[in-house]
């Protein structure tokens, strides 16, 4: 630990940080467009000049490294008119796109802008004409006007994906970003491309033109597309008073975690939000002639097959088909009221394994709660409908999201066999014709709940969109059951969030034990 | 038989002059205060594109009231709540019998007297009949069966109560002086002259009772000045509930009751149907010339002059009603129990002290 | 006492205030009656449809979307219209223009007069002078609130 003074108050920081960092963590922020913290600082953009005292000129805070007893002023008349040369110098060739560009509302440049510029242009010399529609990678646009070679995109290829598809060529002001020989990016995490630039350089195709971000507002979320888990940011839009917009969802962000993530997301869980929206199920479907049934008839109507086949001591003829996308609390609750409560041993586990893996971020399960599945005390069996044949009164299966089940021919000769099925799905597919009563649950990001990532990191996440029509979480609906069922009516009574439920799971399962987050 | 014909005639006669008058007094009220504000006011009603500075609004507006919807709340009392502008309106159609037109007309030997019926207590009826009508204005506001509206009809009923007395106070004077409650009396006693000169009217025998009754009076009318039970950004007034014809029907009696109070004012303190200075054969001026005219011209001078009297103090009280603001609802008790009162009493005393010399 | 007739001289003011309008007027209304011409009238009331007021330049009327050159719209979808609408009464959505110079051009542009409040914020927002509010047309009821939808196609001739 050393002692530094940023404008003129002391700090204790760590020996060997740079200043911009030391300031950042001292709450000062320094304007900077070239440096981003998982790259080695590269000092092209010349943003974040600051004073020290001592050195002649101007040094640069995203490269200096404190040395103890330093005196770094961020706000002296210097260091603004330094940085309002440098604003000036970098938009002597930036085009004022600002109303087309995507990136207008969280762009840097158009920040710093505002805070420190606000100048009218002094040149005289027309600007620079380059190319603004450079399609460099599948879903990725380039705009080389815009760009203010800040080399974050190089250096993202470089370092992380290490595949090096972008480079930068010619010299001074024809200098350009660009692909070698047109060879695209083509690598799973080419999104993160877009969300790195600093500047709306590179706009990615999928979100280009759709809507404007400020419209946008941001959730905390957890990708459930794989079971690493990875942290994001849900961008929704709530749509306008008398026009709504087509979809709920526009954009999936990067969230930063460091256990997790770090800042990087991969492209099937950047693109693959469309789930989200489309096909969705948001009624409850009644098949057998029941007519229209509340949640509330639902959950007593299913309490009192159950409550039947058991006090008939049948309780071996209910089958259950869970899928992975239900949080640690549901399977918890499954667990408690179906195996513990009512002795059901036929607990089968929709197969999602398989997918296309890398050796970065993306895992080969498609399902982000395997882990937990494992940890609570499933033996994760796959659909062994042999077993279940003339066996089964009562089906509970949970369907997963956009999933296409490649043993559907299995599945519906069991449903001919089974008395009663009912169908938990977020989504309309051709089971809900086929089961006695769909009931439409809430996806991950419309309910609240905690996962277990592939390394048994156990994390949170918060409701960040409003659930359609007469869409439930599951979790309730099992706090409901287990109340309507009565075997053990107190110990359900006291569950009225998914956390009083992570804290008994706390208790009772020696792996949440220590598992705060 | 002669004479129910002769009286239906007059009846009908009455009838149409009042009502005519009323009807054109909304349109009077409407181009009046057009012209106070610098406006044209209304001139689109048209027959067949002749628009004659909107002459046809009335028509227009009695069939709009006709054709909209007679509605009914509900939660109201269906009976009082349709019976309530029927008393209002009744009760001060009623007055006009009582109101002397003109002197007698003569034709042949009949002797008609220009007045439906020549009550020994005209006066006194025509009061009585006048604070019947609290009647309609308290039964549409308790019928309503909304709060508003009740309390629109309960300020209403006190404020016409509050302002009966010093009506009645005020015309005492005026009975001592005219030794009468027979309206075709007093008319014919403001015949005289005052100093040789003056015609004797009212208003120069009880200039304070004039002022009396005629703010009295115009707080009967509960118009703009005194428009509380009305009092449309308020309470909204008691006939929040009504619309259509019934609504229409108060409308009227509002109106109807600015003509009655013009009438009373012109009979009893402006000389009725008398014209200055003319008698049963003609003029006779004051400084020795006179001009003697034959019968029928001088009842025709008697009727216009009652008629243009009553046109002049509607053309006041639209004035008056467009002039002012509301008074505040203790201002208007103030100024009816602690000012118009205590003057009416005064003008008692001083006009018995002055008759006793 | 003294301040009742304080009242009661006010009473009597506005009263001749009140008569002063209706004398004049009506001497004004009676002489154009008669045929007579006068430097001034009885009212200044305008009689509307057949007589119309002339429109100040300021006056926020019928919005329109202004053209370029080659008669495609000027706006490029920055939304700034609907984002500083009060009334959120237009709706943008934009399309990629095969011009690299363009870029954005509005695939649907709506405005929903029927919630519009003429504040003319849209108009000082927008970049681009694409939408201004100076047709001078006030008159457009309709009897359907859809007829108050406006599209691009219509927001444009």
């Amino acid at each position: 630990m050393i002692n530094i003074f940023i404008d003129d108050k002391p700090f204790k920081v760590k020996e060997g940080t740079t200043v911009l960092k030391a300031a950042e963590e001292a709450g000062i922020a320094i304007p900077h467009l070239c440096f981003h913290s998982a790259f080695p600082p590269e000092g092209s953009c010349r943003m974040c000049l600051v004073e020290i005292e001592g050195l002649p000129k101007l040094e640069l805070a995203c490269s200096t490294q404190v040395r103890e007893g330093m005196k770094v002023s961020t706000r002296s008349e210097k260091v603004i008119e330094a940085r309002k040369g440098v604003l000036e110098f970098l938009l002597a060739e930036h085009p004022p796109d600002c109303p087309i560009c995507d990136k207008a509302g969280e762009c840097k440049l158009q920040d710093y802008y505002e805070e420190y510029g606000l100048f009218d242009n002094r040149f005289r010399e027309s600007k620079e004409k380059k190319q603004k529609n450079v399609k460099i990678g599948k879903s990725l646009i380039l705009d080389q006007e815009r760009c203010i070679l800040c080399t974050r995109c190089v250096r993202f290829l470089r370092d992380i994906t290490k595949t090096r598809e972008l480079g930068v060529f010619n010299r001074g002001l024809h200098s350009e970003i660009n692909t070698y020989n047109g060879e695209p990016v083509n690598n799973n995490y080419s999104g993160n491309l877009a969300e790195i630039c600093p500047v709306g350089a590179i706009t990615d195709s999928d979100f280009r033109f759709k809507t404007r971000n400020w419209f946008l507002k941001e959730g905390e979320s957890i990708c459930p597309l794989c079971s690493r888990g990875c942290n994001i940011y849900i961008e929704s839009h709530k749509g306008f008073a008398r026009f709504p917009v087509p979809k709920r969802v526009y954009r999936i962000k990067s969230r930063e975690n460091h256990e997790v993530n770090g800042f990087w997301i991969c492209d099937l869980g950047r693109y693959g939000y469309s789930y989200l929206d489309e096909g969705r199920l948001d009624k409850i479907c009644v098949n057998n002639g029941k007519g229209n049934l509340t949640w509330q008839e639902c959950v007593v109507s299913l309490t009192d097959e159950i409550k039947k086949l058991h006090s008939a001591k049948k309780a071996s003829r209910i089958a259950l088909i869970l899928n992975l996308w239900l949080s640690n609390e549901e399977l918890f609750l499954i667990k408690k009221i179906f195996v513990d409560d009512l002795g059901v041993k036929n607990i089968y586990f929709v197969d999602s394994s398989g997918g296309e893996t890398d050796d970065f971020l993306l895992t080969s399960e498609r399902c982000p709660n395997k882990r937990g599945a494992q940890e609570i005390g499933y033996d994760l069996k796959p659909l062994d409908s042999e077993n279940l044949m003339n066996k089964t009164d009562l089906l509970l299966i949970f369907g997963m999201p956009a999933y296409d089940p490649n043993n559907l021919a299995e599945i519906k000769a069991l449903f001919e066999n089974v008395k009663t099925k009912i169908y938990f799905s977020s989504h309309s597919d051709e089971l809900c014709s086929l089961a006695d009563i769909v009931l439409p649950t809430a996806l991950i990001p419309e309910k609240e709940g905690s996962l277990t990532n592939v390394d048994g990191i156990v994390q949170k996440f918060l409701q960040v969109l409003e659930a359609p029509g007469e869409c439930r979480p599951e979790w309730e609906v099992f706090v409901d059951l287990g109340r309507e069922l009565g075997i053990n009516i107190n110990y359900y009574k006291q569950f009225n969030t998914p956390e009083v439920v992570l804290k008994e799971m706390r208790k009772e399962i020696s792996f949440f034990e220590n598992k705060s987050e | 038989m002669n004479e129910l014909i002769i009286i239906l005639i007059k009846i009908i006669c009455a009838l149409v002059w009042f009502l005519l008058l009323t009807l054109y007094l909304t349109w009077a009220e409407r181009k009046e205060s057009a012209v106070i504000q610098d406006r044209i006011g209304a001139n689109r009603a048209s027959i067949l594109g002749i628009r004659i500075i909107g002459l046809f609004q009335p028509f227009a507006d009695a069939i709009k009231m006709i054709f909209k919807e007679d509605f009914t709340p509900r939660f109201s009392r269906r009976f009082l709540h349709t019976l309530a502008p029927f008393l209002s309106f009744f009760f001060v159609a009623i007055t006009i019998t009582a109101i002397p037109f003109g002197d007698v007309l003569k034709i042949g030997k009949q002797t008609i007297k220009l007045q439906i019926l020549d009550i020994n207590v005209g006066l006194l009826f025509v009061l009585a009949m006048l604070s019947l009508g609290i009647y309609g204005i308290i039964v549409s506001g308790w019928a309503s069966n909304n709060r508003y509206a009740l309390v629109g009809g309960m300020r209403g009923a006190a404020q016409l109560v509050s302002y009966e007395v010093a009506l009645g106070l005020s015309l005492v004077g005026l009975i001592m002086v005219f030794p009468s409650l027979r309206l075709s009396e007093i008319v014919h006693a403001q015949g005289g002259l005052l100093f040789g000169f003056l015609p004797k009217w009212g208003i120069f025998l009880q200039p304070l009772g004039l002022l009396v009754f005629f703010f009295a009076a115009l707080a009967e009318t509960k118009r703009v000045p005194f428009d509380l039970p009305e009092g449309e950004n308020e309470i909204v007034g008691f006939f929040t509930e009504y619309s259509g014809l019934k609504w229409g029907l108060f409308m009227m009696t509002d109106f109807m009751e600015i003509i009655i109070v013009s009438a009373l004012l012109t009979t009893l303190f402006f000389g009725g149907w008398q014209v200055p200075w003319l008698a049963a054969d003609g003029f006779h001026f004051p400084w020795g010339g006179q001009w003697l005219l034959p019968h029928g011209i001088v009842v025709l001078l008697q009727v216009l002059s009652f008629n243009m009297k009553v046109i002049f103090f509607c053309w006041l009280q639209i004035l008056i009603r467009w002039t002012y603001p509301r008074f505040r609802y203790d201002q208007v008790m103030d100024l009816g129990w602690k000012l118009l009162i205590p003057l009416s009493l005064v003008n008692i005393i001083g006009t018995g002290i002055v008759m006793s010399f | 006492m003294i301040k009742a007739l304080g009242y009661f001289i006010e009473i009597i003011k506005g009263s001749i205030i009140t008569t002063r309008h209706f004398v004049v007027n009506m001497h004004f209304h009676i002489l154009k009656v008669l045929g007579f011409k006068t430097k001034r009238k009885g009212a200044v009331t305008i009689q509307y449809p057949e007589q119309k007021r002339e429109i100040a330049s300021r006056h926020r009327s019928l919005h329109r979307l202004m053209k370029r050159a080659d008669g495609k719209p000027r706006c490029v979808v920055c939304m700034l219209c609907v984002t500083v609408c009060p009334s959120e009464c237009i709706y943008v959505e934009a399309a990629e223009d095969p011009d690299p110079e363009i870029q954005k051009y509005p695939s649907i542009f709506i405005i929903d007069l029927s919630r519009c409040c003429f504040c003319g914020f849209c108009v000082e927002a927008c970049p681009e002078d694409a939408l201004r509010m100076d047709t001078g047309k006030i008159e457009f009821a309709e009897y359907s609130r859809e007829d108050m939808v406006y599209n691009l196609e219509k927001l444009i001739e």
